[in-house]
């Protein structure tokens, strides 16, 4: 009897393979190469078909990935990765250090169009030491040297004779991770199927199925059909439409901090934001905790700064400033902008302060944080007009040419803060992310110096001092960081909530064999299910 | 019949035309008042058509958004009249090389599936109330103009065009005074469906984020958010909707009552 209940007990714990998993996503991927990937819906789907040296477990620290362990070496300039042996592409190629060489080679290669090749300018060389030892040594010390490789690493033995910008692997993708690609219909859905060779272990479920559907509103429609698995909420669909019976029966609801935040830059070359103090007065102007409570519903918190809140980098004295119209009235007086002509707007020298809040379509969380902002500058007799831009439009018409008064954004962050690329005042050209021009020198200095240091503590000091500049400075104006809200079919089991989030474990996900809704017929079978 | 018609059309259409005149006076909040405590209230004796997500009054925004809407409807009919006008009285009249040309453009012109066309304009024009009037006044004439045409086809050859011609009369005031006088009742008719097809047409435009920007309320862009809210705010749907669909409704009545009365 006993041991019957213990062999029970050990069955009901065992994990089932089977299933697939539906995810919905506003936008298809454009590019299924890692080193091309800059949009979140590719490096979502790129980054299960392929591995980087190394990634982040569930607390957030490195740990190995392709790589089986590594020795930091000589002050930091020097990093040897001891590789796995037993991995395999999808094509049944041997993976080794040759393939982590190209990878480096194509991300130093200027003519490769990749934004992420930053990281490894400082890269003095890379010997392939045997087929499983890399040596990279650095010019400098380069405290985000370990963590730029999560970078995934592509196949040498394919790609070699290849053009990366034109290359049809692009949408048709070989890599070492836990899911093979199977098919991709434009606009419509890719799907995955699960490497049984996987050299963690064969993931439990079998299919993954990216489905593309452009509007939030019809995702939501979607499942209440059960026909998605996984999908972000709005906080209105978090907060009002999700607590029935049916979401509660068949769905599980997730509250996370996210890892982004949401912010209006001005556009520092125009004359109107050139004096700190205008910028200061219409970060007093607008309430951000106003915002949050209409926007977000209460999902989120303020923004001070471009790290996240309880990061070691993030500066816990810094701001928010008070809501204070009356403040931001008198210092945009002191910077010379009167209501002179009693027509109830604010000018300077026979102008009119007005200006235009560029963003993007199909966000309307957005969408209604630049009403508020134009509201309560109208409040202050500031005239805002609000356009609402194309996405690949406006990032190529006004953000690329730096053609806009003021945008409202939001930047996805690493875990790790170097935050060089968009503020220091050499990323400034065309393409490049520090488009409000913004340029301290002290700021510049404390970069350069927050990416030399490995220890942690003297980061930090540089890192929070640089919060205090930005915001002083107020190149952005802040405003929050929401929360992440998703929800996901509740037959999905073995998810374990950690301070990453919840997807780093995807492979050991399961679905028991009773509620697995999408079944796998026989191939070899001579009949077909016909739909 | 006609007649009762006409009159019902003209009540609504009044009664929404003197909204849009009186906003100011008759639309109990600011149209663009923010209020986080009042976030999409379902209609009640404060909001008497409830707020929307930005606890902004529907109705305020609704009675203004018809003074955007109805003045969209007519300025792009007007300049949609003059155009097909000028090109219909002047291919009718004229005939011949100058005739088919103008047909042959016409041709060209209904060849673009229009609200496509207006679409790609707007996406490189940007969006304002301007460019939508202008836009869709220029993408909307060639009905009229056949029209036009086709009367003047007939007319041109009838006794007191002929007596005209006798006594010496110029092509401009033969075309001017007797001819689109004359044919100008379709005209109408087919004008006042062309007010409510303006109307949609700029309702869809709004709808699609390409219309009337923000903060300004137009029944289109109103209808935007309840996209997002249909399952928890119905009134943010439902009155902007049947705002549109009365307006319609009304010139619909008006413009069949006018083809009773002329035919």
């Amino acid at each position: 009897m006993a041991v019957f209940l213990f062999l029970s007990a050990a069955a009901a714990l065992a994990e089932d393979y089977g299933d697939a998993i539906v995810s919905a996503s506003i936008g298809d991927a454009r590019n299924l190469i890692p080193l091309l990937a800059s949009d979140v819906p590719s490096s979502e789907v790129a980054g299960l078909i392929f591995n980087g040296l190394v990634k982040y477990d569930k607390d957030v620290n490195l740990i190995g990935d392709l790589a089986e362990s590594w020795e930091i070496r000589d002050h930091n300039l020097v990093i040897i990765f001891h590789l796995r042996k037993n991995v395999l592409w999808h094509d049944g190629h041997r993976f080794s250090a040759h393939d982590v060489e190209f990878t480096y080679q194509k991300l130093i290669d200027p003519k490769v169009k990749t934004p992420y090749g930053g990281d490894f300018e400082r890269i003095k060389s890379l010997e392939v030491i045997d087929d499983y030892t890399v040596k990279v040594t650095y010019k400098e010390p380069f405290a985000p040297a370990l963590s730029s490789w999560g970078m995934s690493v592509i196949p040498r033995h394919l790609l070699e004779r290849e053009d990366l910008n034109t290359s049809r692997f692009s949408r048709h993708p070989i890599g070492t991770g836990p899911y093979k690609f199977k098919s991709w219909r434009t606009q419509e859905k890719i799907e995955l199927v699960s490497n049984h060779g996987y050299f963690e272990h064969r993931p439990y479920i079998d299919r993954y199925i990216y489905r593309v559907i452009p509007d939030e509103s019809t995702i939501f429609l979607e499942l209440q059909t059960q026909g998605v698995d996984s999908a972000g909420l709005s906080p209105l669909q978090y907060t009002r439409q999700t607590d029935t019976p049916f979401f509660k029966k068949y769905y599980q609801k997730f509250r996370l901090p996210s890892f982004a935040y949401t912010y209006l830059g001005y556009n520092l070359r125009d004359p109107k934001f050139s004096d700190k103090r205008v910028r200061q007065a219409l970060n007093y102007a607008v309430d951000k905790n106003e915002i949050i409570g209409i926007v977000l519903l209460g999902l989120g918190r303020v923004c001070t700064g471009p790290y996240l809140p309880d990061t070691w980098a993030y500066n816990p004295k810094v701001g928010p400033a008070a809501f204070d119209p009356q403040k931001a009235r008198e210092l945009l007086k002191e910077a010379g902008w009167a209501d002179s002509d009693n027509d109830g707007w604010l000018d300077k020298e026979g102008k009119a302060f007005e200006f235009t809040i560029i963003t993007n379509q199909g966000n309307e969380e957005r969408l209604k944080v630049a009403q508020i902002i134009q509201r309560r500058l109208k409040d202050i007799g500031i005239k805002v007009s609000v356009r609402v831009s194309e996405w690949s439009v406006f990032l190529t018409e006004n953000i690329d040419k730096r053609n806009f008064e003021a945008v409202l954004l939001g930047w996805a962050l690493p875990r790790e803060p170097d935050n060089y690329d968009i503020f220091h005042s050499s990323k400034t050209a065309e393409g490049q992310f520090n488009f409000v021009t913004y340029k301290n020198e002290e700021v510049d200095r404390l970069l350069t110096e927050g990416r030399r240091y490995f220890d942690v503590e003297k980061r930090k000091a540089c890192y929070q001092r640089i919060h205090e500049i930005l915001y002083e400075e107020q190149p952005y104006m802040f405003i929050y960081v929401p929360d992440g809200l998703s929800v996901l079919h509740s037959r999905f089991k073995g998810i374990r909530l950690a301070p990453i989030g919840i997807g780093y474990n995807f492979i050991d996900w399961w679905v028991p064999l009773a509620e697995q809704k999408y079944k796998v017929v026989n191939p070899n079978s001579k009949f077909k299910i016909s739909n | 019949m006609g007649s009762k018609r006409l009159l019902f059309g003209c009540l609504i259409i009044g009664i929404f035309s003197l909204l849009a005149i009186a906003a100011p006076l008759v639309s109990p909040y600011d149209p663009s008042s923010i209020d986080q405590a009042g976030l999409l209230m379902p209609p009640s004796a404060r909001h008497l058509l409830g707020t929307d997500g930005l606890g902004r009054d529907l109705l305020s925004r609704i009675i203004y958004g018809a003074r955007i809407s109805l003045s969209i409807g007519l300025i792009a009919v007007g300049i949609s009249v003059a155009i097909g006008l000028v090109f219909g009285a002047v291919s009718g009249f004229y005939g011949g090389l100058i005739d088919s040309l103008i047909m042959r453009f016409v041709d060209i012109m209904l060849c673009f599936p229009t609200f496509y066309l207006i679409l790609a304009v707007t996406a490189i024009l940007g969006p304002s109330i301007f460019n939508i009037m202008i836009i869709i006044g220029l993408t909307s004439w060639m009905g009229t103009a056949r029209l036009i045409r086709a009367e003047i086809l007939s007319l041109k050859e009838r006794e007191f065009i002929q007596a005209e011609r006798a006594i010496g009369a110029s092509s401009s005031r033969i075309i001017l005074r007797h001819l689109i006088p004359n044919a100008i009742g379709p005209v109408m008719v087919n004008a006042t469906l062309g007010i409510a097809g303006a109307i949609l047409v700029e309702s869809g435009l709004s709808f699609l984020g390409l219309g009337v920007q923000p903060p300004t309320p137009s029944w289109g862009n109103i209808l935007i958010e309840s996209k997002s809210t249909l399952g928890v705010a119905w009134w943010i749907t439902v009155f902007p909707g049947a705002a549109i669909l009365t307006t319609i409704l009304g010139f619909n009545f008006i413009a069949e009552g006018l083809k009773k009365k002329i035919g």
